[in-house]
């Protein structure tokens, strides 16, 4: 019972509130041609679109999900509901996780047939530094009480990271591009600790 | 099984400070009547009757179910906000059945439910119009109709009226009345007609105390001797104004006929005892509880 | 004064803090830590000091001529775009197009261009899951008739039909084959320049303006955005409406807040600029006012621009239509220049770069597009602003409700 009508909530929401966002995604990737080279790249060329486009999808699906109810008195009648607040953004996280890593899949997928050496490793990293950037935005998101400011945060964040690279230490996003050769489970550990923070602010706030 | 709330030296605060000081509190089922000036602790005290803000301290308990327990508490009362508004992109009955899923009723129930209220509230033929398509008094019919979507026992609706048209007010008040009869209604308003025309408890706030509570014929009895009229020359009505507490004034030709709330008969021309109407009696509550008033004016 | 409210509510924004923030950790992270060392006369024994670029014909003319005969044989051209690695393969049309160009260029014709073809020297590349052919040509014939004039052209062509950011792009072709050593006396005349003409500021100013223009590419639209967004949001619309202040004015007013409040850490960090290079370059008589003139010519119409398009799209669309334009904008133009971080200076570039604290040559030899680049985006924001007051005018008397991708009147609106 309780599992389809969290369905039908998700379900819903992707529907109304996010369409736009999920179209926005799958723009960005259909122009991205324009600017990027898939064919024919080794392990470290085929990094850098794909270290490059994921964390952009991360801001785009992941940093929106508290703006439905940016409307304060939206969210007075959503949290007066029996299903937990936190529990439905808990979801749309988790949804946007799964639809960013579809798209980074079909993008790795597509470089792999034009010849391009896409390995699990590089792909493994571009989905992870995602995955934390769009955690930024939600994070930032949550604590400005603004999608706006979630999406400050994060586009800011990406422009430090192509001046910086690798003075940013651990928290480089563009892991392979930069020449690493492991998988950074830094940058996974900071997405999951800033998903929780948003989520407990949020919870605590009033 | 108990079927009151019951309230106990609750405090409330927005950081450091305090927003609602030891509420004693007692709600039966009906129609219950929340008022008070704006910002005198309504929403506040309702918000936290709904599991929305949490209590400081003291001891809250719906229906037996102590406050803390969240889901509970949610899963029983129905709570419509003040200025109510949903996803502005989604379909009216789309609105509505998303709000029910939040309520975790299963699917087959909740297209019963959906399909009744909408008649209920009179939006089956605009079912199919977005939210940000609705009028100010459909969309407050909408928050009447998903605040009911599961059934509660309890119904918190803050404000509902404020700025319908006498019509839809009228309308918005007889279906409250309608589903008090076999639950609790907390109803809170700064228009006291709403109070009189339906309510037969009622407290009234001020600067997040409760002042006084008890039944609408008690705050009435309480005003009565204390209200009277005066015919008067309009030149004087300033300095009527500023020495008693005015709750009406009536201009015709050169002579005007002011409603005034006093302790003692005034010292005016043509003063005549008065029957008090709720309004009368809710300035004289405010006022013999200490509350600074302004003449006629809030 | 509704100019000092207006300031007093970005103040109170959390946006202008973030971007103050922001400001303050381009500055920190990289100008500062970057201009603390001063830099050195060149030292006499030291055998390289790097190259400079002369415009020599000749030399570009042969250059690009057996890079393009090798990339013709493989039919594989390595392009940049916008700063990243793309292998451009021509489709049968435009491969005799660039036929007819190697043609004119060598006065080779197609059996002695397969022949040249056949002769040369084959290596194999690796490259992903492929192994590419390359064509090895150290030289190739050039027509005698063939001009410098005409070779541009081909060049320009060739690069468009590429789709930009080739080896052949007009502007790269001098930095790209007709590179020269310096000589010890060409790196001490470039200091020299550096210390007498500029007094060190100058280099300094342009380095300080390069980073934190990358900054105010992008960061002002937020600001921008959330205040024009505001009174929406706070449902305060009508009300300000119904005001009797016009339209231009009170559009112009809160404009001119925005860029006056957003100019204030920028010029803050130029002080500490000031501060640093005085500290560094203590006995060195300098000239101070370049922190300050050539920095604000550099980046005050920057952030008008941005601010303006700002304010111009969230009027027009929205506040996320702005974001999500500008936030493209800005990394184009922060990518299209590629590898190349100074002497780069076009007409229409956003974002003007000079990353380094050398290069006076290279910079004075695009003065002219930089500063009208600069006027162009001063104009370009005032008009911007004009069209957002505009559109605040329309909407103000309800002939115009902004255009809205979803919802009533929207463009995608699904069909109920």
């Amino acid at each position: 019972m309780a599992s389809g009508c969290l369905a039908k909530v998700v379900f819903s929401d992707a529907k109304h509130n996010f369409i736009i966002h999920y179209l926005a995604a799958i723009g960005l990737l259909l122009v991205s041609p324009v600017v990027f080279g898939f064919s024919g790249l080794d392990e470290r060329l085929a990094a850098i679109p794909l270290e490059m486009l994921a964390p952009i999808l991360g801001i785009i699906l992941m940093t929106p999900v508290f703006m439905p109810e940016q409307n304060e008195s939206i969210y007075d009648v959503v949290r007066s509901k029996k299903i937990s607040h936190t529990l439905v953004c808990l979801l749309r996280i988790l949804l946007s996780a799964v639809i960013i890593a579809l798209l980074v899949g079909g993008l790795s997928l597509h470089m792999y047939h034009s010849g391009s050496q896409v390995t699990a490793r590089v792909f493994a990293s571009a989905l992870i530094s995602a995955l934390t950037l769009g955690a930024l935005g939600t994070f930032a998101s949550a604590l400005g009480d603004s999608s706006i400011i979630g999406y400050m945060v994060s586009a800011s964040y990406f422009v430090l990271n192509m001046l910086l690279h690798n003075k940013l230490k651990k928290f480089d996003l563009f892991t392979f591009t930069d020449g690493g050769t492991k998988v950074n489970l830094w940058l996974a550990a900071a997405a999951a600790i800033l998903v929780f923070a948003a989520l407990l602010w949020r919870k605590i706030r009033k | 099984m108990d079927n009151s709330i019951i309230i106990r030296k609750m405090n409330k605060y927005y950081g450091r400070k305090q927003a609602l000081y030891d509420i004693d509190l007692t709600i039966e089922k009906g129609m219950f009547g929340l008022l008070g000036r704006n910002g005198a602790g309504k929403t506040t005290l309702m918000k936290t009757l709904a599991a929305i803000h949490k209590k400081k301290n003291g001891k809250i308990t719906v229906c037996g179910v102590p406050i803390e327990k969240e889901r509970e508490i949610r899963a029983m009362t129905g709570y419509l906000p003040q200025d109510f508004s949903m996803y502005p992109n989604m379909r009216t009955d789309e609105a509505l059945d998303y709000l029910g899923a939040l309520s975790g009723i299963p699917k087959d129930v909740r297209k019963k439910r959906v399909d009744s209220l909408l008649r209920k509230v009179n939006l089956q033929e605009h079912r199919r119009k977005k939210v940000k398509q609705l009028s100010g008094g459909m969309k407050r019919r909408l928050g009447i109709a998903q605040a009911l979507i599961h059934d509660p026992k309890v119904l918190i609706v803050d404000e509902p009226t404020a700025g319908l048209d006498p019509e839809e007010r009228i309308r918005f008040r007889n279906l409250l009345c309608e589903v008090a009869e076999d639950r609790i209604v907390i109803l809170s308003t700064h228009i006291v007609a709403d109070i009189e025309a339906s309510c037969e408890q009622v407290a009234i706030m001020d600067s997040g105390r409760i002042l006084w509570h008890g039944t609408v014929s008690q705050l009435l009895a309480n005003a009565r001797g204390h209200i009277y009229c005066a015919n008067v020359e309009k030149r004087f009505i300033d300095q009527i104004k500023r020495e008693y507490i005015v709750t009406g004034i009536l201009t015709q030709n050169e002579y005007t006929t002011v409603r005034l709330v006093s302790e003692a008969e005034p010292d005016l021309p043509n003063t005549v005892l008065t029957d008090p109407d709720l309004e009368d009696a809710y300035m004289y509550c405010l006022h013999s509880c200490g509350c600074e008033l302004k003449g006629g004016e809030e | 004064m509704l100019f000092k409210k207006e300031c007093k509510k970005i103040l109170l924004s959390l946006t202008f803090w973030i971007y103050c923030i922001l400001v303050v950790i381009m500055f920190a992270e990289n100008y500062y830590s970057e201009a603390k060392y001063p830099i050195g006369k060149p030292a006499k024994d030291g055998s390289d000091y790097g190259y400079m670029v002369r415009e020599d014909p000749e030399l570009i003319m042969e250059g690009a001529s057996a890079s393009l005969m090798s990339d013709f044989a493989s039919n594989r051209y390595v392009c940049y775009p916008y700063g990243f690695y793309k292998a451009v393969s021509l489709d049968k049309e435009d491969r005799d197009k660039v036929e007819e160009y190697v043609t004119e260029i060598t006065a080779w014709d197609h059996d002695e261009i397969l022949k040249q073809i056949d002769s040369a020297e084959v290596y194999y590349m690796e490259h992903g899951f492929s192994t590419f052919p390359g064509y090895k040509f150290e030289s190739v014939n050039i027509d005698k008739n063939m001009t410098y004039e005409r070779y541009k052209e081909i060049m320009a062509d060739i690069d468009d039909i590429l789709g930009g950011g080739s080896a052949y792009k007009v502007e790269t072709l001098a930095s790209r084959y007709s590179l020269v050593p310096m000589t010890y006396d060409d790196a001490v005349r470039e200091y020299e320049d550096s210390i007498t003409e500029d007094t060190v500021t100058g280099s300094l100013a342009r380095l300080f303006s390069d980073y934190t223009g990358i900054s105010l590419a992008l960061t002002p639209v937020f600001a921008a955005a959330a205040l024009t967004a505001a009174d929406r949001r706070r449902g305060m619309t009508e009300l300000v409406y119904s005001r009797n202040i016009s339209s231009l004015k009170l559009t112009f007013i809160r404009y001119g807040a925005l860029v006056a409040m957003m100019f204030i850490p920028v010029f803050l960090t130029m002080i500490a600029a000031a501060i640093q290079a005085g500290e560094v370059y203590g006995d060195e008589p300098l000239k101070m006012h370049y922190m300050f003139t050539t920095t604000t010519f550099w980046l005050l119409p920057e952030l008008m621009a941005v601010t303006a398009v700002g304010m111009f799209l969230t009027e027009f669309f929205s506040a996320g239509v702005a974001v999500a334009a500008q936030g493209s904008w800005a990394f184009l133009s922060l990518m299209s220049g590629g590898d190349e971080l100074s002497g780069n200076i076009t007409k229409f570039c956003l974002i003007c770069r000079h990353n380094t604290l050398y290069g006076r040559s290279e910079f004075m030899a695009t003065y002219n597009d930089f500063v009208f680049n600069r006027i162009f985006y001063i104009v370009l924001a005032l008009v911007l602003v004009l069209a957002a007051s505009y559109i605040y005018h329309l909407k103000r008397g309800g002939r115009f409700n902004g255009i809205r991708l979803f919802g009533k009147g929207g463009l995608f609106r699904r069909k109920a």
